[in-house]
C-alpha cells in the first residue's frame, strides 16, 4: 500500500482553493451602497478638471466645480434663465444701463471664515481682467480695471465702459475669490499656481479629494452661509471616458447623473427602471464654418450650392435628439426669427448655383477637418462627403487634434475649407453667439476665423448696447437676414441637451444654460 | 549541376508534403488565400460598394443582421459586411507594406553589420537596441502622430519599430555564412563586398527571413488595427478594422454587430497568418522542435 | 557575479543617456508649436514669448537638454505644457496602475500557462496537445482590445458579475498608499474587502493582457518539458529508481523559471507599450492613456518622461532577468 503522497492531497486542496477564490471573485457586484450616513451624488462625465482657478479655467467640468465651491454676484436659474441673487442680495441699475450697484449679502463668508466684502469682489474682477483668460472675454470691453469700485464694505458699483444688455447674464461666470488668501499666495504669477489646486471660495462645497484623470470629490461645508439646500453630504465627479460606460453605470445605479450621453445612449435608456431622461432644447449650435476668404469657398455661389446640396435629413438622423438650425442663432433665443428662409436640401437650386460659380462642373477637392474622437463631427463629415459627391466635389476628411485646429484658424490661408464647431451660449442672450461667431473682431479665433462683413458687425454692435428689447429684436432679425445671404456656414443642428438621472435624485430643474455643469446645492438623494 | 537541381526539387517536394500533412497549416493557408482574395476582389464582392468610399444611408441606421444586410448596418446606415470586406484590402496591404519595408530596411542594416563587423556592427546593433527599448506600439504611435494622419505615414511609423528584428536575424545569418567556402571563393575571384553580400550571401539567408516575414504578417495586421483603434493613422471614410471597432465600442451591447464582425475579421486574419507562419517554420526551420 | 552586474550596469548608462538624447531631439523637432497652442488663441506675440521663457524653450537645444538632465537628477521631469502640472506627479499617479496591470497579467500567464504547458507535454501528440497548439495560436492572434471588449460585454454588461471598469469603487476610500498597487496595499492594510474589490476590478483587464504571454509560455513549457523528458540524465535517474514526479519537479521547475524569465523578457516591453489598448476599454487610469494623450497633443515633457520611464523599466527588467538567468544557469555567467 503506497502511503498517501503529500503532493496528491495538496493538489486537490490547491484546486479547491483556486475554485473557491475564483467563485468569490465573480459574486454579483453589490448594489450601489452608501457608507455610513453619507449621501454622495455621483456624476459621470468625460471631461477632466485640470485647473481650479476660477479666472483661468473653462469648460463644463470646470464650471461644475467652480459654481459649487465658489460664488458669484448672481446665479442663473429657471427656464428661460434669469439672474437671481447670490453674493449680491439686491441690485439697482441706471436706465441707460451704464451703471450697476450691488448690495452684498452680509451673511456671506468664505470657507476660511472671513466675510465676503466689496474688496474681494473688486479684487476678483480686477484679477480676471488682468489675467485675461477663462471667462474674461464675456466682460471684455464692458468692464475695465477701473470700472469696479467698492463703495463701502458691502456695496459694489460697476461703471461700465459701454452699456451691455447681457451684463447680469454674464455675472454668474465671474467668481469671487478671497483677496486675502490669494494675495498671501500670489507668488510670481498672480496666484495661478496656488489657485490651480487650492480653493479660496465661499461656496457650499469644498474639495475633498482630487485625482487627476479619475475623479474629484467635493463635500458640504459644515457652517456655510448657504442655508437650506438638499441633503447631499458630498458629490463625486467621476471621469468615465466612454459614454456607453456612463450609460451602463446609470443603469446599475453606480452613477446618479450622466452628462455626456449620446442619442443612442438615450434610446437605450428609454424604459430602464429607475432612470429619468432629460432631453431639452438648449442654446447650442453645431455648424460648419466655411472659408469665406481663401480657397474655392470664397465663391458665394459655391457656398450656396453646397448649402443647398447638404443632406440635412442625414445630419438630423445622425444627430438623433436635435432640431435643424434655422439660421445663425439658436431657436428660442431672444431675437431669433423662426420664419427665416433656411437652406434645405434642394439639388436643383444647388446645381443652379454651382453653374454660376467658378466651378460649374465641380471637379475640385475640399478639406474638412474635425476633432479626433469627436463622433458627431465625424458623422457630419461623412454626411458632407456624401452630399458633395452629388456636385462632383471630393471631400478630404482629416482628423486633427483641437490645438492644431485652433492654430489653423490664425489666418485665411491656413484655415481649411470646412471647419465644424459647437457654439454654446454661456448666457441666454443672442449677443453671446452673434458676437462670438459673426463679429470680425473674433477673426483668427476658432469661433469665427475668417468671416467679416462690416454691415453685420455694425448690427451686432448696436444689438449689444441697445437697451430697448423691441429694438434689439429688430436689429437681430436684420442681422440674421444678412448672415444668411452670405452663407458663411453650413447651418446644422441644435443638439438637445441629453442628461440621465436616477429617480432618487430630487430637486433637479433644467436650465438651458450650462446644464451639464451640475449645481449641487439644491439636490437631494432619497 | 543536375544533381544539385534535383536535390533542391526533392527537398522542396518533401517540404510541401510535410506542410500538407498538418491540418492546421493547411487551414492557415486557406484562410490567408481567402484573405488575399478578398483584399483584391473585396470591393467588387461587396453588396454595397459605395459605402466603402463613404456613402451613407441614414434612414437605415443600426439595422440588425438581416437578409438585406448580413452583418447589419452601422450608425450611418452603411452595410457592415461591405465595410469589413473593404477593410480587408486596407489591412492586408498595410500589413504587407509594413513587413516588406521593415524586412528591407532590416536586411540591409543587418547584412552590412554582419559582413562589415567591427565598429560598424557595434554601432548598428546599439542603434537597433535603442529602438528596442521603446515599446513598438508606443514608438509607432509617436511617429504616426508626428507625421500626421494617413496610411502611408502609419506604415512608415510601424515599420520603424519592426526593422531591428530583421537586422538581428540577418546579421546572425550573414556572420555565419561569411566564413563559408563559397564566400572565400568569390573573394578570391575578386568580387567586392557589395557583390558578395547581395549576390551570394543574401540569397542563402532568405529562407529564415521569409519565414519570419510570414510569421510577422499577422502581427503587422494586428499593429495596424491597434493604431486604428487608438485613432492614429487612419482617416474616414477608410473602413480600417481597428477604426471600425473603436467607433463601434460606444454602441455595445445593443448594436453588437457593429463591433463583433470587424473584431472577428481581425482575429481570423491574424490567426490565418499565424497558422501559416507556424506551419512554414516547422517545414523550413529544422532547428525548432515540434 | 559582481563583475557581471557592474558590467551590465555600466553598459546601461550610455543606453539610457542615448535614449534621453534621442527622444529629446525628436520631441523638439516635432512639427507644431505647443507653446503657441498652450498660450491660447488670444495670445499675442509677447504672450507666446513669455510662455516660451517660462518653459525655457527660448534657449538653444543643447542648453535645454543639459538643463533637462540636471532636472532629472533632482527628480524633476519637467512640466506638462498643457496641464501645467509636474510630469513627475502624473508619472507617480499613473505608473503604479499600469505596473499592477502588467504584473497581474504576467501572474495570470504563469498560473495558467505553466500547468497547461506541462499537461500538453504529458499528452504529447494526442488530441489535447493538438488542441493546445490551436488554442495557443488563437490566443496570440486575438487582439487585446477585442478580447477586452468581449469580456466586458459578457461579464460586465450581460451578466453583471464584474465591474465595468476603473480600479476601485469610487465611493469607497482607497487603502493607504504604500506601493501604489491597490491589491498589495489592501493586503498590507489587512483589508480583505478592499483586496477582493481591487481584484474584481483587475481581473478582466489583466486577463485580456495575459493571453499572449500565456500562450507563449504554454508552448515554451511544453517544448522544454519534452526536451527534458528525453534527456539522458533523466533516464539515468529513472533507472536509479527516483520517482518520476520528483525528477519532473526538479528539472521542470527549473525550466519553468527559465521559460517564465524568457517570456517576461520578451513580453515586458510589449505589455508596457500596449496597455493603452486595454486601459481605454476598462477606464484604467494608467500610463498608456496618459502617454497616448501626450503623444496626440505633442506635449514634450510627458512624452520624454514616459519614454524614459518605460525605457528604464525595460532595461532594468532585462538586467534582472539576465541576472536571474545567471543564477539558475551558471554557464551563462561567463562573459
Amino acid at each position: 500500500m503506497r502511503p498517501n503522497h503529500p503532493t496528491e492531497v495538496s493538489r486537490r486542496q490547491v484546486l479547491g482553493a483556486a475554485g473557491a477564490s475564483l467563485a468569490s471573485l465573480v459574486m454579483p457586484s453589490q448594489a450601489f451602497a452608501q457608507q455610513g450616513g453619507r449621501r454622495v451624488l455621483v456624476i459621470a462625465a468625460t471631461q477632466d478638471i485640470p485647473n481650479f482657478d476660477p479666472h483661468i479655467a473653462t469648460g463644463y467640468s470646470a464650471s461644475f466645480l467652480l459654481r459649487n465651491v465658489y460664488d458669484s454676484l448672481v446665479r442663473v436659474e429657471g427656464n428661460p434663465p434669469k439672474p437671481v441673487p447670490s453674493l449680491g442680495s439686491s441690485w439697482t441699475a441706471t436706465p441707460d444701463g451704464r451703471s450697476y450697484t450691488f448690495k452684498l449679502n452680509t451673511l456671506a463668508k468664505f470657507q476660511n471664515g472671513k466675510a465676503v466684502t466689496a474688496d474681494d469682489v473688486v479684487y476678483s474682477f480686477k484679477r480676471a481682467i488682468r489675467l485675461n483668460k477663462g471667462n474674461a472675454w464675456m466682460i471684455q470691453g464692458v468692464v475695465g480695471p477701473d470700472s469696479v469700485t467698492a463703495v463701502d464694505a458691502s456695496t459694489v458699483r460697476f461703471n461700465l465702459l459701454k452699456p451691455f444688455a447681457a451684463f447680469l447674464q454674464v455675472l454668474p461666470w465671474i467668481w469671487v475669490v478671497s483677496k486675502s488668501d490669494v494675495e498671501a499666495n500670489a507668488g510670481a504669477d498672480d496666484g495661478q499656481a496656488y489657485l490651480r489646486t487650492q480653493v479660496a471660495g465661499s461656496g457650499a462645497f469644498k474639495v475633498r479629494r482630487a485625482e487627476a484623470g479619475n475623479l474629484y470629490e467635493i463635500e458640504r461645508v459644515a457652517d456655510s452661509w448657504h442655508k437650506g439646500g438638499g441633503n447631499l453630504t458630498g458629490v463625486i465627479w467621476r471621469i468615465v471616458r466612454e459614454t456607453a460606460s456612463q450609460r451602463l453605470l446609470m443603469q446599475r445605479g453606480e452613477a446618479h447623473i450622466a452628462v455626456d450621453l449620446t442619442s443612442e445612449d438615450m434610446d437605450a435608456l428609454k424604459d430602464k427602471p429607475g432612470v429619468v431622461r432629460v432631453i431639452e432644447p438648449e442654446y447650442r449650435t453645431f455648424s460648419i464654418k466655411l472659408n469665406t476668404r481663401n480657397g474655392p469657398m470664397a465663391d458665394l455661389d459655391l457656398r450656396k450650392a453646397v448649402s443647398y446640396a447638404t443632406n440635412y435629413k442625414g445630419i438630423l438622423d445622425a444627430a438623433g435628439y436635435a432640431d435643424l438650425m434655422i439660421g445663425p442663432l439658436p431657436s428660442g433665443i431672444l431675437g431669433h426669427n423662426p420664419q427665416l428662409a433656411a437652406y434645405r436640401t434642394d439639388m436643383a437650386k444647388a446645381k443652379e448655383h454651382l453653374a454660376k460659380s467658378k466651378y460649374p462642373n465641380g471637379g475640385i477637392k475640399l478639406t474638412f477637418v474635425y476633432v479626433t474622437g469627436l463622433e458627431q463631427q465625424r458623422r457630419f463629415g461623412l454626411v458632407m462627403l456624401d452630399s458633395l459627391k452629388q456636385l462632383n466635389i471630393e471631400l478630404d476628411i482629416k482628423p486633427m487634434i483641437w490645438p492644431d485646429m485652433v492654430a489653423a484658424c490664425a489666418s485665411p490661408q491656413t484655415f481649411p475649407d470646412l471647419f465644424p464647431v459647437y457654439q454654446t451660449a454661456n448666457y441666454g442672450d443672442p449677443d453671446n453667439i452673434a458676437f462670438a461667431a459673426y463679429h470680425s473682431s473674433r477673426n483668427g479665433n476658432w469661433q469665427n476665423a475668417v468671416y467679416a462683413n462690416p454691415e453685420v458687425d455694425a448690427l451686432i454692435e448696436r444689438g449689444r448696447t441697445e437697451a430697448d428689447e423691441g429694438k434689439r429684436v429688430a436689429i437681430y432679425r436684420d442681422m440674421q437676414q444678412k448672415v444668411m445671404a452670405d452663407a458663411p456656414d453650413i447651418f446644422g443642428v441644435l443638439e438637445k441637451r441629453k442628461l440621465a438621472l436616477r429617480d432618487n435624485v430630487k430637486g433637479f430643474s433644467f436650465v438651458p444654460v450650462a446644464s451639464n455643469a451640475i449645481e449641487c446645492f439644491g439636490l437631494s438623494l432619497s | 549541376m543536375t544533381a544539385a537541381l534535383s536535390a533542391r526539387r526533392e527537398a522542396w517536394r518533401r517540404a510541401v508534403y510535410r506542410f500538407g500533412r498538418s491540418g492546421l497549416s493547411v487551414t492557415g493557408l486557406v484562410l490567408v488565400l481567402l484573405l488575399l482574395f478578398l483584399s483584391v476582389f473585396g470591393p467588387w464582392l461587396a453588396p454595397y460598394p459605395e459605402h466603402i468610399t463613404g456613402s451613407i444611408s441614414t434612414a437605415a441606421r443600426f439595422g440588425a443582421p438581416s437578409a438585406k444586410h448580413w452583418f447589419g448596418t452601422n450608425e450611418m446606415g452603411q452595410d457592415v459586411l461591405s465595410l469589413v470586406l473593404g477593410g480587408a484590402r486596407v489591412s492586408v496591404l498595410a500589413g504587407l507594406a509594413v513587413v516588406l519595408l521593415g524586412a528591407a530596411v532590416g536586411t540591409v542594416v543587418g547584412a552590412v553589420a554582419g559582413y562589415a563587423g567591427g565598429w560598424t556592427d557595434e554601432l548598428l546593433m546599439r542603434l537597433s537596441d535603442l529602438k528596442l527599448t521603446i515599446p513598438g506600439l508606443f514608438l509607432a504611435m509617436a511617429v504616426a502622430a508626428a507625421l500626421g494622419p494617413g496610411i502611408v505615414n502609419m506604415v512608415i511609423a510601424i515599420a520603424l519599430s519592426w526593422w531591428p528584428g530583421y537586422a538581428r536575424l540577418v546579421r546572425g545569418e550573414v556572420m555565419a555564412k561569411k566564413e563559408e567556402l563559397f564566400v572565400t571563393a568569390a573573394r578570391a575571384v575578386g568580387a567586392g563586398p557589395g557583390r558578395i553580400v547581395f549576390r551570394h550571401i543574401l540569397p542563402n539567408v532568405m529562407t529564415p527571413v521569409i519565414v519570419k516575414m510570414s510569421l510577422d504578417m499577422g502581427f503587422a495586421i494586428l499593429t495596424v488595427a491597434s493604431l486604428g483603434f487608438i485613432g492614429i493613422g487612419v482617416k474616414p471614410p477608410m473602413p480600417e478594422w481597428g477604426l471600425l471597432l473603436s467607433v463601434a465600442r460606444s454602441y455595445m451591447p445593443d448594436f453588437w454587430w457593429t463591433a463583433i464582425f470587424p473584431g472577428l475579421a481581425i482575429f481570423l486574419a491574424v490567426f490565418g497568418f499565424n497558422l501559416l507562419g507556424d506551419g512554414l517554420r516547422d517545414v523550413f526551420d529544422p532547428r525548432s522542435k515540434r | 557575479m559582481i563583475q557581471f552586474l557592474l558590467r551590465r550596469l555600466l553598459l546601461t548608462i550610455p543606453v539610457l543617456l542615448g535614449l534621453t538624447a534621442l527622444v529629446f531631439v525628436i520631441a523638439r523637432l516635432l512639427p507644431g508649436d505647443p507653446v503657441a497652442l498652450a498660450a491660447g488663441p488670444n495670445a499675442t506675440a509677447a504672450d507666446i514669448a513669455a510662455y516660451a521663457r517660462e518653459f525655457g524653450m527660448d534657449r538653444p537645444l543643447w542648453v535645454q537638454y543639459l538643463s533637462y538632465l540636471g532636472g532629472l537628477l533632482r527628480g524633476d521631469f519637467g512640466v506638462s505644457i498643457f496641464t501645467r502640472r509636474p510630469v513627475i506627479e502624473d508619472l507617480a499617479a499613473y505608473l503604479p496602475a499600469t505596473l499592477e496591470l502588467v504584473v497581474a497579467a504576467m501572474t495570470l500567464a504563469m498560473l495558467v500557462g505553466i500547468p497547461a504547458g506541462l499537461w500538453a507535454a504529458a499528452q504529447r501528440d494526442r488530441w489535447p496537445d493538438y488542441l493546445s497548439r490551436v488554442v495557443a495560436l488563437g490566443a496570440i492572434s486575438m487582439p487585446r482590445f477585442f478580447l477586452g471588449l468581449v469580456l466586458q460585454l459578457v461579464f460586465a454588461m450581460a451578466m453583471g458579475w464584474l465591474p465595468l471598469g476603473g480600479r476601485f469603487p469610487i465611493t469607497e476610500d482607497l487603502p493607504l498608499r504604500v506601493t501604489g498597487f491597490l491589491t498589495l496595499d489592501a493586503l498590507i492594510a489587512g483589508d480583505g474587502h478592499a483586496f477582493k474589490v481591487a481584484c474584481q476590478h483587475l481581473l478582466m483587464p489583466a486577463l485580456a493582457m495575459s493571453l499572449s504571454p500565456l500562450a507563449t509560455l504554454m508552448r515554451m513549457m511544453r517544448a522544454s518539458t519534452l526536451e527534458v523528458l528525453q534527456q539522458d540524465y533523466v533516464l539515468t535517474e529513472r533507472a536509479l529508481g527516483l520517482p518520476q514526479r520528483l525528477i519532473l519537479l526538479k528539472y521542470v521547475a527549473r525550466n519553468a523559471v527559465s521559460s517564465t524569465l524568457t517570456v517576461t523578457g520578451l513580453y515586458f516591453g510589449w505589455l508596457l507599450g500596449g496597455t493603452v489598448l486595454v486601459e481605454t476599454i476598462f477606464d484604467w487610469p494608467g500610463l498608456g492613456l496618459y502617454a497616448t494623450k501626450a503623444v496626440v497633443t505633442q506635449d514634450f515633457m510627458p512624452i520624454i518622461g514616459v519614454t524614459l520611464v518605460i525605457g528604464t523599466l525595460f532595461v532594468a527588467a532585462n538586467l534582472v532577468i539576465d541576472l536571474l538567468y545567471g543564477v539558475i544557469n551558471p554557464k551563462v555567467r561567463q562573459p
